[in-house]
């Protein structure tokens, strides 16, 4: 699988390894998801992209979290 | 948290509606606000009973100062309301009453509401209080029309788009139901206007519940007005008044058949009923049911599909004033609890008015449309399923004369824009004395 637009041009900082698509999972009070991102080959290291991070993992933690 | 005992506070004399010392003093597992009248004598209500324990409900929080105030308060809360300085809370929800009349004549109606014709407000006049709303509190509010019932206004979709245009994104209408039953076509038209979310009076599955509280058999047309509010792509919320001895039995069957109308239906908005505007008489201890009563009832009468440990404190009005829980429902017809009580518990959060709105937003709206896009396990689907699927239950202890705490009123969220633009919150707006004599409302028709 290719990387997304907005994360190609990405190394590891902690240990320069190239970026892989993998399949992460997420927990957020008692709910779960995955989201294939881009993950360090060599030590794991997942990147989030703002995108993402502002965007439909914001909706899902305002959809968990309470009044 | 809350003190479990002897928390002194400020109430209302029921009988002169002079300001007096009060105290929330629990014996045993109840909570009673005692209170004493130089000229009237003593007068107890009980405000808590049972459990889970006054002692462990409540959310740390931060008072929330509002920066501009409407009114001075030079006779001091609760008479100077407009909001004074002495409020602690900003609006979440603000009400608007479009009209004081109605198409039914309860028995119980807080707005001790009319069935003759009177002049409603004007188109302009409700302008105003819009912006009264849009200056106080900016846009980001819950606006409430409501009545009166607000569908005997043909110009309603009309209101609706005025204060859409003004800037408010979410217009709820407080309704009985009757109009958007008997005219599917209204319901779209509401929609087209603007509207986003229906709170619908439901008091119970039984027709006998409807002619003890609202004077005749309903629930054909609740069930219509249902149907084609969720038709158009209205959310609906259901809203039973409760009333010992009448429904307060139902409330399990309330729910199950809410659960069985979801997504159309997002949730359930339990009121106990309170004493004032229009009622039977004074009331009796047995003739109060306070927020541990009904989640212990809503536990037993769903057989521990919602249970007590799935309802938190609120974190925008007084802990005293509401419960909310929020649930996930499951294909197999289960329910998951989302709700994690406590988990802010030793940072306090800040005033929540803005959470609540997001909240309320999300919830109270239309399901999301359902596309079956996607991997089951993928955000996306998890996202779609939780938008659909998330079934909101909540309550609301309003206080009358008999058990109004001034220091509960002080952080009160839901405000009623009165006739003279002031903003005041919804217990004293209706508040009435034991004689009837309002605190604030004007006679309606």
């Amino acid at each position: 699988m290719s990387l997304p637009v907005e994360t190609t041009g990405w190394s590891c900082a902690a240990c320069g390894g190239e970026l892989e698509i993998v399949k992460v999972g997420f927990t957020y009070m008692k709910g779960n998801f995955e989201v294939d991102l881009p993950a360090c080959q060599e030590c794991g290291q997942v990147l989030v992209s703002e995108e993402l991070a502002t965007g439909k993992m914001a909706d899902a933690e305002r959809i968990l979290e309470d009044k | 948290m809350l003190p479990e005992s002897n928390y002194t506070t400020e109430s209302l004399c029921p009988e002169c509606l002079e300001r007096i010392p009060a105290e929330r003093r629990t014996e045993g597992d109840v909570a009673y606000l005692v209170k004493s009248c130089p000229k009237h004598g003593d007068f107890t209500a009980p405000v808590w009973r049972g459990k889970p324990s006054l002692s462990g409900w409540a959310r740390s929080k931060k008072p929330l100062r509002v920066g501009t105030h409407l009114t001075d308060s030079p006779r001091g809360c609760p008479f100077d309301c407009g909001i004074c300085p002495s409020h602690r809370q900003q609006s979440c929800t603000v009400l608007i009453e479009v009209t004081s009349c109605c198409n039914l004549s309860c028995p119980y109606c807080f707005a001790a509401a009319g069935t003759e014709m009177m002049a409603d407000p004007a188109l302009e006049t409700i302008q105003g209080w819009y912006r009264t709303a849009l200056a106080k509190s900016g846009p980001r509010n819950i606006i409430q029309l409501s009545g009166g019932e607000a569908t005997t206004r043909d110009d309603l979709p009309a209101i609706i788009a005025m204060g859409r245009g003004m800037g408010f994104p979410f217009i709820q209408l407080n309704s009985n139901g009757l109009r958007l039953a008997s005219d599917p076509g209204y319901a779209v038209t509401l929609k087209q206007a603007g509207l986003f979310s229906v709170f619908l009076q439901f008091d119970g599955t039984e027709d006998s519940i409807y002619q003890s509280i609202r004077g005749r058999s309903l629930l054909a047309e609740k069930l219509k007005a249902i149907e084609n509010s969720a038709t158009a792509g209205l959310g609906v919320v259901l809203v039973p008044t409760l009333v010992p001895g009448v429904n307060m039995e139902n409330v399990g069957a309330i729910l199950t058949l809410a659960l069985e109308l979801a997504p159309a239906v997002r949730g359930v908005h339990f009121q106990p009923a309170s004493y004032f505007g229009r009622h039977p008489g004074p009331p009796e201890d047995a003739d109060r049911i306070t927020l541990p009563d009904l989640m212990r009832a809503i536990e037993v009468q769903t057989g521990g599909l919602m249970k007590t440990e799935h309802f938190s404190p609120p974190g925008c009005e007084h802990p005293l004033c509401s419960f909310h829980g929020n649930f996930l429902r499951l294909p197999d017809g289960g329910l998951r609890s989302l709700s994690v009580h406590g988990k802010n518990c030793c940072a306090p959060e800040s005033a929540g008015t803005g959470r609540a709105v997001t909240y309320v937003a999300q919830q109270w709206s239309a399901p999301a449309a359902v596309s079956g896009c996607c991997d089951t396990n993928s955000l996306d689907a998890f996202l779609e399923n939780h938008r659909t699927n998330t079934f909101a239950v909540s309550a609301m202890a309003f206080q009358d004369v008999w058990n109004i705490d001034l220091d509960r009123v002080q952080e009160c969220c839901i405000h009623v824009v009165a006739p003279d633009q002031r903003m005041i919150p919804f217990c004293l707006y209706n508040l009435t004395s034991a004689e009837g004599k309002p605190l604030y409302r004007k006679a309606s028709c």
